[in-house]
């Protein structure tokens, strides 16, 4: 490459042979930062201020969990339970999304606690994770029964 | 017998090779053109910071000595940029605030979302924009330069310039979208489970729609994108593939920016995009445009 700069250089006016040159390292110095930053963090796994990686997104929707909920009438039938109605909570308030497994716990027990003793409520949930949806509520058991 | 390095020369993967490398080195340092593509990118880039960040650096916002010089500083730069008077050191004044606010004011003292990559790509446009010729065209710069020419009786300058800080814009986009389908290469991202979390988080909170097929899509559509990412990332910078890429990557940018909170991310990428472009060619559609022969000189190299 160096090479092919020399010759390209050779071409010039004389006066010009220098910005050529330091035209042409100041470009590659400046492409081997813009490389640099994604390779540190996103290959080596080194965070620094300094280098910017390109991981637009890659945090958001975290943690979030996706949760259905059902309840056992007395004939023995599970329907599905609206928290919202339920709980008398606004759909767009903070019911809307549950950001972690400790709120999905008192989400739960407040819907037991609204249902009465001796309710049979059947959770649905999985969290996400960087790997993808991680199951943590099965509907094998009764929720209020913990 | 001829000598190693000879017969290094006369190989034809060599000859192949040295080629590329003199076409590369052309391309990315020895390129002149139009100086008016970098004069729109240098006037929408100063828009974008207003756009960005006026709002939350007008004077009674921050009135502590730190928060009125970087006020100051900002509308000063942002100002010279917009109109183009000594548009070069005002990029790099535009892009030196820009920096002080992505590194002290976002990293150190914490002041989000300046740190995001959105603001980075803003400060590097701007910074990038510094080596080209940005003034030599819109500006009051060329302004200036048209008026002392016709006092002195000479012909004013041409606008044409070297194009290496529009190149190093093309690495920098290239790097970027390169990055970000790496990121997104994986079993989480793929499976589509990225996207319902993403999509879970903004609109349906813990709630998935009951709509068949979602999940689906979701998968499609993380496909889709990761192998768009990629093709934005390899295809753009030719002129051949660039012609099927333009429209899916603004589409792609668009719907982004209607869709999720990416601020000023889409519309600088799509301003950049002005860099791709033969500066000669984006010259000779304006001057059709304005209804004028185009007088511009000899093309550029391979992009």
């Amino acid at each position: 490459m160096a090479d092919i700069v020399s010759i390209r250089i050779g071409a010039e006016p004389a006066g010009r042979v220098s910005a050529g040159r330091l035209r042409f390292f100041a470009f590659m110095a400046i492409a081997a930062f813009m490389i640099a930053g994604p390779v540190a963090e996103q290959v080596f796994g080194v965070r620094t201020a300094l280098l910017r990686s390109w991981t637009m997104f890659s945090a958001i929707g975290l943690n979030v969990i996706d949760a259905s909920f059902e309840i056992r009438r007395p004939d023995g039938a599970l329907l599905p339970l609206d928290r919202f109605d339920m709980l008398g909570a606004p759909r767009d308030g903070r019911l809307k999304r549950i950001e972690s497994r400790e709120e999905l716990a008192s989400v739960i027990e407040q819907l037991c606690t609204a249902a009465g003793q001796g309710a049979d409520i059947r959770v649905r949930a999985r969290q996400a994770t960087r790997s993808g949806w991680q199951i943590i509520h099965a509907d094998a058991e009764n929720a209020c029964a913990d | 017998m001829p000598a190693p390095t000879d017969a290094i020369a006369d190989w034809p993967g060599w000859r192949l090779m040295h080629a590329v490398a003199a076409r590369f080195v052309d391309w990315a340092v020895y390129s002149e053109g139009s100086s008016r593509s970098s004069a729109l990118v240098r006037i929408g880039l100063a828009m974008l910071f207003w756009s960005r960040w006026a709002g939350e650096l007008l004077l009674y916002r921050d009135q502590s000595p730190l928060g009125l010089f970087l006020a100051v500083n900002f509308f000063l730069a942002t100002a010279l940029l917009f109109v183009g008077y000594h548009s070069r050191i005002a990029a790099v004044w535009a892009g030196s605030v820009g920096l002080a606010m992505y590194y002290y004011f976002g990293h150190q003292l914490a002041r989000e979302p300046w740190t995001h990559h959105h603001a980075y790509l803003l400060v590097v446009a701007a910074l990038l924009i510094a080596l080209t010729p940005c003034g030599r065209s819109y500006s009051m710069d060329r302004y200036l330069a048209v008026m002392r020419a016709g006092r002195t009786g000479v012909a004013p300058p041409a606008e044409r310039g070297n194009l290496w800080g529009l190149r190093l814009i093309v690495v920098q986009l290239s790097v970027l979208y390169f990055f970000s389908a790496f990121d997104k290469s994986n079993y989480a991202f793929l499976s589509g489970a990225r996207i319902e979390q993403i999509f879970l988080w903004y609109y349906a909170g813990s709630d998935y729609p009951a709509i068949p097929g979602l999940a689906w899509l979701a998968t499609i559509v993380s496909f889709a994108v990761v192998a768009l990412e990629y093709c934005l990332a390899f295809g753009l910078p030719f002129r051949r593939t660039r012609r099927y890429l333009v429209v899916p990557g603004l589409a792609f940018h668009s719907i982004i920016y209607l869709s999720l909170p990416v601020y000023t991310f889409s519309a600088t990428m799509a301003l950049l995009y002005l860099a791709y472009f033969d500066a000669d060619a984006i010259d000779k559609i304006i001057a059709r445009l304005q209804g004028i022969e185009y007088a511009g000189t000899a093309g550029e190299g391979m992009s």
